[in-house]
């Protein structure tokens, strides 16, 4: 059992390391002041995924959409990086603003 | 922009319980945790982003990103082998957490070494490449013959 455990943990850590589900964390994290919030949500999010991949065993597919829900995640990216790259761009107009009226 | 984010100053953070809406004590969470870090709040024009904000959408889009990823596959694999998917569930679950945190971390300490307008700008472009990749692989699967090249 504790084999198994261990298997697991090392199993998944490792697959999940670098791995695109990461990246968002890295650069929600960087980019958000409340880590502690980013750090729960992404927790329950992956456990609450573990949890229905390992209560559906093989048959997730057949229960789950999971290209349909793909498709919504990648359409989340782009709405959360579209922010990101707009934010910066107001960041930096804000920032020129500042100097022009204020120098 | 701000006027986007909802500013909930009065009935902000929320315990990890799950149940929205709960009122609690304003200064509990993060604000400890922000202090840590030394990029003028002031800087960044998200520095009033609710906490629940920021929880329901990393949760949502690490959960939509996950499900059919490899880790469902590896986690399938062995569950299926094994026969004991509680064993299997707390391992991947433990493995998952860690995973999330060292990614909080990392992105904590690239928000030390880079101006936050370089790092939002790098992460958004970051992401919406991801989203494109994302977006390719599941419109690959969900219609691969509009997609492919016809043969013949």
């Amino acid at each position: 059992m504790v084999a198994l455990l261990v298997s697991t943990f090392f199993t998944v850590f490792l697959a999940e390391l670098g791995d695109k589900t990461q990246l968002a964390i890295v650069s929600i994290s960087g980019t958000s002041n409340r880590p502690g919030a980013v750090f729960a949500g992404s927790a329950c999010a992956l456990v609450l995924a573990s949890l229905v991949g390992a209560a559906a065993g093989g048959s997730l597919s057949s229960v789950i959409p999971t290209d349909a829900l793909q498709l919504a995640a990648s359409v989340g990216f782009l709405v959360l990086g579209a922010r990101l790259i707009q934010r910066s761009l107001q960041a930096e107009a804000e920032a020129e603003d500042g100097e022009a009226t204020d120098p | 922009m701000s006027a986007s984010r909802p500013d909930v100053s009065g009935q902000e953070p929320e315990a990890a319980t799950g149940s929205p809406l709960v009122e609690e004590t304003a200064d509990t969470q993060p604000e400890g945790v922000a202090t840590v870090e030394p990029a003028a709040p002031e800087q960044q024009p998200g520095a009033s982003q609710a906490w629940l904000t920021v929880f329901l959408s990393t949760a949502t889009t690490v959960f939509l990103a996950e499900l059919g990823d490899k880790t469902q596959l590896a986690a399938l694999l062995l569950s299926a082998e094994s026969g004991r998917p509680a064993v299997v569930f707390v391992g991947a679950s433990l493995a998952l957490i860690s995973s999330s945190l060292v990614g909080v971390v990392l992105g904590r300490w690239l928000s030390r070494l880079m101006a936050p307008q370089q790092l939002e700008r790098g992460a958004g472009v970051l992401m919406v490449v991801l989203g494109l990749w994302l977006g390719r692989q599941a419109m690959l699967q969900l219609a691969p013959a509009a997609l492919s090249v016809p043969s013949g």
